[in-house]
């Protein structure tokens, strides 16, 4: 399953993919105009552009010589989703363990 | 930003007492469920030993349906770490427990193998979320 969320999760373990991602944020962009603010090959640039259409996080297009890099949210958002979900659960579960630490301690001091 | 997670917390408590109440049922069930639920105390089976069962039903509060839990942990060392790994999801939870002095413990929760193909339904319904949300999580990272 080519999108599933460990893909997704290996996708954005780069930083420069995760600036890639940024980039695309504000629009369409060629392999090009990608390269530019890093100083890295258009090889290496186009390797992890590879590993994002994996991971289904961008799309290319079909025109042979520009093939505009577009990005493509829905795997992210089910990302973003699912740690937003599981990092509040453990975060209330922190609370609570905290509350009854205490309360635990107080009976003991009594 | 990996395929892990960690969640970490600070208690004004010793860690032997973290320990003991985080493996002990009836401590067990003061936090574990989330919010709007809670977890049945005779579902509560905690093995404290390398392949013991690690298991125990949440039930929502509002309308009695329930979440089974299913584990088995993978180690035990007492009073500084433990370890699970989830039947059905196959994600592996480390539990270590780090002495802060002054009777304080630092609780961290590092979770490795999340899951493969977790996708909801409710994620997948085809919502397309504004690139300013995008962007934002991006920061986050």
């Amino acid at each position: 399953m080519p999108d599933d969320l460990s893909v997704t999760f290996a996708a954005l373990a780069d930083p420069t993919r995760r600036a890639i991602l940024t980039r695309l944020a504000a629009g369409e962009a060629t392999v090009n105009e990608l390269a530019e603010p890093f100083s890295i090959s258009l090889q290496a640039v186009s390797r992890h552009l590879k590993v994002l259409e994996r991971a289904s996080l961008i799309t290319r297009g079909r025109d042979a010589q520009y093939r505009p890099c577009k990005l493509q949210p829905e795997p992210l958002n089910t990302a973003a989703d699912w740690i937003r979900e599981h990092r509040q659960i453990w975060e209330e579960r922190f609370d609570r363990l905290d509350q009854h630490l205490r309360e635990i301690q107080k009976g003991d001091s009594s | 930003m990996t395929s892990e997670l960690t969640f970490t917390r600070d208690f004004d408590a010793p860690r032997e007492l973290i320990f003991k109440v985080f493996l002990d049922p009836d401590h067990f069930v003061k936090f574990w469920g989330p919010a709007g639920t809670h977890t049945a105390p005779d579902s509560v089976i905690i093995e404290p030993w390398a392949g013991g069962r690690f298991e125990n039903t949440m039930v929502s509060n509002a309308d009695g349906s329930a979440y089974d839990f299913r584990a088995t942990f993978l180690a035990i060392d007492e009073p500084t770490s433990f370890s699970w790994r989830e039947t059905q999801s196959g994600m592996t939870s480390q539990t270590t427990l780090v002495d802060l002095g002054e009777g304080r413990t630092r609780l961290v929760i590092h979770q490795s193998d999340v899951p493969e193909g977790y996708r909801s339904p409710e994620a997948q319904a085809g919502f397309m979320t504004s690139l300013d949300r995008f962007a934002a999580y991006l920061a986050d990272l």
